[in-house]
């Protein structure tokens, strides 16, 4: 098992990386006690693979204060060489950020835009402004910011090592695993040499070579296509584009897709499509990249080359995120293309998913079947994603004639009706997948919470992180409107048996209960819970309402036994 | 989905759909063919009534 681990690393398979490339940060080895001590630790839980995903959930488990300890096989964020990768962080992950205590860095470090252009051949075929599409604008953070991951890797490490709790161990690499009805456990190299550790919970965050995925016997629905892609992260001494553009026949690229966009330190992403199965040694090759440069912006544009990554079609999803006691997240749980950034940003969500119910189930707040929604929830996205990245994958790269001809159909309309910009697909926002069929949620809930504004009683501002900071890891029941003296009554013998915390949201010139409230006077915390008129939503600390209701009665006591795992169907437990 | 007749006059829709395609080649005559399906897609707009437009159609393939 650990020879065939050998063969592959943890990294993302950008074998072909070139150019100047970043100065990442590198963190110190320390030789982990386990080896002089030769005695393996135990520990709730132990994450691998220090990624966006593995970082991020070690950041929230930290913030939960769950002890827990990270295995990263390398000395850095990004990966070598190849330091670039996410470039599009959504809504929900900068709110999830926000939560974590590093969106401000994020903010300062990114870039905002609103206006994108869409090209065929040399026609704009539409074009759009964000500032114009209302939905997103309720919330304190923005639809979405472009920033390369490296930067929220190392923010999130500099978080980790604030809050304490997660230890991070860097050259810690993972070459075996088992596990049984006692403990899961797991042997590490380090350039001091081996040492097992025990766990009762496994993230595996190792990404899309992830070795568990055998270990554990994980089967995998996959896809492969013979559509090439190679990414030239480039920044400009002169002339620089000035807006998103992204072309579907680009007339400079053998009308073929091209995708330009900006993120940190003016580095420009120009994504260029491939010829159906071409070498990607060859389109990574310098020379072969500065002459591509030069079609689309000139011989003179003053082009450096920071980071250059060639890459295939792929689509790759586990059949079930749990196994026993491993958890598979972000790229270890499913692979796809990056249209439409769902890659990154479903690990994000993975992660911020799967903290808050192992910190409530190692509290001994839920039922350890709650962590089984995990699978439920997170499945459902992963396979949503894969779908909706599939059909951007089908119309970027049409797989037979008939499929290109319905693609030009749409292309011509698109010029001149609305209604079929609809068809074309050049990526569909990463959004927080809604749940439908989770245990822990019920059909009235499920939803996604945005990041909106209230008042607290003394008129200063709040939000909802704000609030779910306050309830620090518990339940929240938001009930909207006056209550009556009975309902008050029922909220407070909740409070004082269940792990919920009750806050009444009231109107401007409502009067309060003997609850804990905040003032609601624009109605947009109860538009964020889904809910309207007088009613209660049960908020997760992940920003989800698990239900919403109308009146305060057994229906909501059911739903935050339900939202605590006791009526998820338990797996069947591992041999 | 509607099966039964629904339409004022049918006779003349279909000599103007043969019209249309008059003076085109293979090409353009698909081509037209497909701006047309997605044209009248918009118009039913109904999800349900699509799919079973687009099986009933696959039916009688090969």
């Amino acid at each position: 098992m650990a020879e065939r681990y050998a063969e592959v690393a943890h990294t993302n398979g950008y074998e072909f990386t070139a150019g100047s490339g970043y100065q990442l940060p590198e963190y110190p080895f320390h030789e982990p006690p386990e080896i002089a001590s030769g005695q393996p630790s135990h520990h709730p839980v132990v994450i691998v693979g220090a990624g966006i995903t593995g970082l991020t959930a070690a950041c929230a488990l930290a913030q939960y204060g769950v002890p827990a300890v990270l295995l990263d096989e390398d000395n850095t964020v990004g990966v070598k060489g190849a330091s670039s990768r996410g470039i599009c962080y959504t809504q929900k992950s900068l709110e999830i950020f926000e939560r974590l205590g590093i969106y401000g860095r994020i903010a300062v470090k990114g870039i905002q835009w609103s206006v994108g252009r869409t090209f065929a051949g040399n026609d704009e075929v539409y074009s759009f402004d964000l500032k114009q599409q209302g939905a997103f604008n309720l919330s304190t953070q923005p639809p979405f910011i472009n920033i390369q991951q490296f930067y929220i890797e190392a923010y999130l490490v500099d978080r980790i090592r604030e809050l304490g709790h997660v230890e991070l161990r860097w050259k810690n690499r993972v070459t075996a695993f088992r596990q049984d009805s006692e403990c899961a456990t797991l042997n590490v190299e380090t350039p001091a040499g081996e040492y097992t550790i025990r766990a009762d919970h496994v993230i595996d965050a190792t990404g899309c070579h992830s070795p568990f995925r055998q270990w554990v016997g994980a089967s995998v629905t996959a896809k492969k296509g013979d559509d090439r892609w190679c990414i030239a992260d480039v920044r400009f001494t002169k002339r620089p584009p000035v807006e998103r553009h992204t072309w579907i026949e680009a007339p400079f690229n053998e009308n073929r897709a091209v995708w330009q966009h900006l993120m940190g330190d003016d580095v420009w992403r120009i994504d260029y499509q491939m010829a159906p199965d071409a070498d990607p040694a060859e389109v990574s090759r310098e020379d072969v990249v500065r002459e591509r440069l030069a079609r689309q912006f000139g011989a003179d544009a003053g082009i450096e080359i920071v980071w250059v990554g060639p890459y295939a079609y792929r689509s790759e999803c586990v059949d079930r995120m749990r196994h026993g006691r491993v958890f598979l997240m972000g790229d270890s749980a499913k692979v796809v293309s990056p249209f439409g950034a769902r890659g990154g940003n479903t690990g994000i969500a993975d992660a911020d998913n799967l903290a808050w119910k192992l910190a409530a189930v190692l509290r001994g707040r839920a039922a350890p079947a709650l962590l089984d929604s995990y699978d439920q929830e997170r499945h459902e996205a992963a396979q949503q994603n894969v779908l909706v990245t599939n059909r951007t994958a089908r119309f970027l790269r049409p797989a037979s004639p008939v499929e290109k001809l319905f693609r030009d159909a749409a292309l011509s309309l698109a010029r001149q009706h609305a209604f079929a910009r609809q068809f074309v697909n050049t990526g569909r926002m990463a959004v927080a997948n809604p749940y439908t069929r989770s245990g822990a949620c019920d059909a009235s809930g499920g939803l996604s919470v945005q990041n909106v504004v209230f008042q607290w009683p003394d008129g200063s501002r709040g939000s909802v992180n704000d609030l779910l900071r306050w309830a620090d890891g518990h339940l929240l029941v938001l009930v909207f409107g006056g209550a009556s003296a009975a309902a008050l009554d029922r909220l407070r013998a909740l409070a004082a048996t269940a792990p919920v915390r009750c806050v009444q949201v009231l109107g401007a010139d409502d009067r309060p209960g003997a609850l804990e409230h905040v003032r609601d006077p624009k109605g947009h915390l109860q538009g964020a819970c889904h809910v309207f008129g007088h009613a209660w939503a049960l908020l997760r600390p992940d920003s989800y309402v698990a239900a919403t209701g109308e009146t305060v009665d057994a229906s909501l006591v059911h739903a935050v036994g339900r939202a605590l795992g006791a009526a998820v169907e338990e797996e069947e437990p591992t041999a | 989905m509607k099966t039964p007749l629904n339409q004022q006059d049918a006779d003349a829709f279909y000599e103007q759909l043969l019209d249309a395609h008059q003076g085109l080649d293979e090409r353009q005559s698909a081509l037209l063919n497909a701006r047309l399906i997605l044209l009248l897609a918009n118009q039913v707009g109904d999800a349900k009534a699509l799919k079973e437009c687009v099986e009933a159609a696959r039916k009688l393939a090969a």
